[in-house]
């Protein structure tokens, strides 16, 4: 067989696909990067709001805490908010992304 | 890129100092008929490098955690009037203007803060 | 510390002023009053101004204070006082409330001096009220901020 075709012999010596180490999850994280990404940015985020709005509270009860430093720490808890809209944006267009791509 | 505290917390702080300086001055306005008293002030622009210099950070985490303590000082030079009161309603009306000046600066400045960081998050799509 | 507290310290002095100046209403109107009910003519008064201690508010400055009493540095008029000075003494035979000398005790009120105290007290009322229109600039900025 192999001389009918010259070189046929040789395509079973095609290598699989290398492995994309990169995209391999790293030991001890569950769904890989993406999900550690977000869940991340959740965190920082419940931590901004969470105090935010306990200085809100403060304020409205006449405890402590000056306007100014609640109104900013509501504005950078909007701001981490706008942040994780866009990370969670961008995580779900490459998700998608992705999945169009066929093999 | 220098070592002192982040951007936000040293415009906080500039307001704060700027706030408190405004509450004293609202203190000795209070007092310009209370025999005896003495006008007080805080010196902003020390305090505010005290920030600067990093002498203020607490050693456990929470970058923001920037402790206030701003010292008084007797404010000298003042025309005193019989009963010890030194109270000058044109010092005092001028120290407000500034104050509020700077605290409006402040504000601005952490307005525009805000916008850029919005700008960068949602502009770049 | 909060601006909240500036207001309240502003508002005290302008309770104060406003109580000073109607003490030195009452002197005015009073500076021809012969007889009260307490006998003798009208006795001058006088508001005695005090302030919160100064430790006190340096302390609540450098904390996040809860005290739900005065605000430190804020003024209040604690006291009320006669004038002791003797009245003035003027001769009228025919009055009503004439001695068995021929005189009249009137009150130890001077109109120019009462005026010029109660001028004094408008100053300090509008310098306070001055206070409280940029305290509030000064809130409203604050709240600007998250109006982006």
């Amino acid at each position: 067989m192999s001389g009918v075709v010259p070189g046929l012999g040789s395509i079973g010596t095609i290598s699989p696909l290398p492995k994309l180490a990169s995209l391999q999850p790293e030991e001890g994280h569950d769904g890989g990067g993406f999900g550690a990404i977000l869940s991340s940015a959740l965190h920082h985020l419940n931590q901004l709001s969470g105090g935010a709005e306990q200085q809100v509270g403060n304020l409205l009860k006449g405890v402590g805490g000056d306007v100014s430093t609640v109104m900013i720490a509501v504005e950078k808890a909007d701001v981490a908010f706008q942040m994780m809209m866009q990370v969670r944006n961008k995580i779900v267009s490459a998700y998608q992304d992705i999945e169009k791509m066929q093999f | 890129m220098t070592s002192g505290p982040p951007m936000m917390s040293m415009l906080e702080s500039y307001l704060k100092l700027n706030a408190s300086r405004e509450q004293t001055i609202s203190a000795n306005m209070a007092n310009i008929d209370t025999p005896g008293y003495r006008t007080r002030d805080i010196n902003v622009e020390s305090e505010f490098n005290k920030v600067l210099t990093g002498a203020l950070r607490p050693s456990e985490e929470g970058a923001d955690a920037i402790h206030l303590s701003p010292v008084f000082h007797q404010v000298q030079g003042l025309m005193e009037r019989p009963d010890g009161n030194n109270v000058s309603l044109d010092h005092e009306g001028l120290m407000l203007a500034k104050t509020q000046l700077q605290y409006q600066l402040a504000i601005q400045l952490i307005q525009n803060h805000f916008h850029q960081t919005l700008s960068a998050i949602n502009g770049g799509s | 510390m909060n601006l909240f507290d500036s207001l309240s310290i502003s508002g005290s002095a302008l309770l104060a002023e406003r109580q000073r100046s109607e003490v030195i209403a009452a002197n005015m109107a009073n500076a021809q009053t012969t007889h009260t009910e307490a006998g003798g003519p009208y006795r001058r008064r006088e508001v005695v101004f005090e302030t919160r201690g100064p430790s006190a508010f340096r302390l609540a400055l450098a904390s996040n204070s809860e005290d739900h009493g005065p605000t430190p540095g804020s003024v209040r008029i604690s006291d009320v006082v006669d004038d002791p000075s003797p009245p003035q003494m003027r001769y009228e035979p025919g009055h009503p409330d004439a001695n068995k000398e021929g005189y009249v005790a009137y009150p130890a009120i001077n109109p120019t001096a009462e005026m010029v105290d109660l001028m004094d007290s408008v100053r300090a009322y509008q310098l306070n009220a001055s206070a409280v229109a940029a305290t509030k600039q000064m809130i409203q900025l604050a709240i600007g901020i998250l109006k982006s």
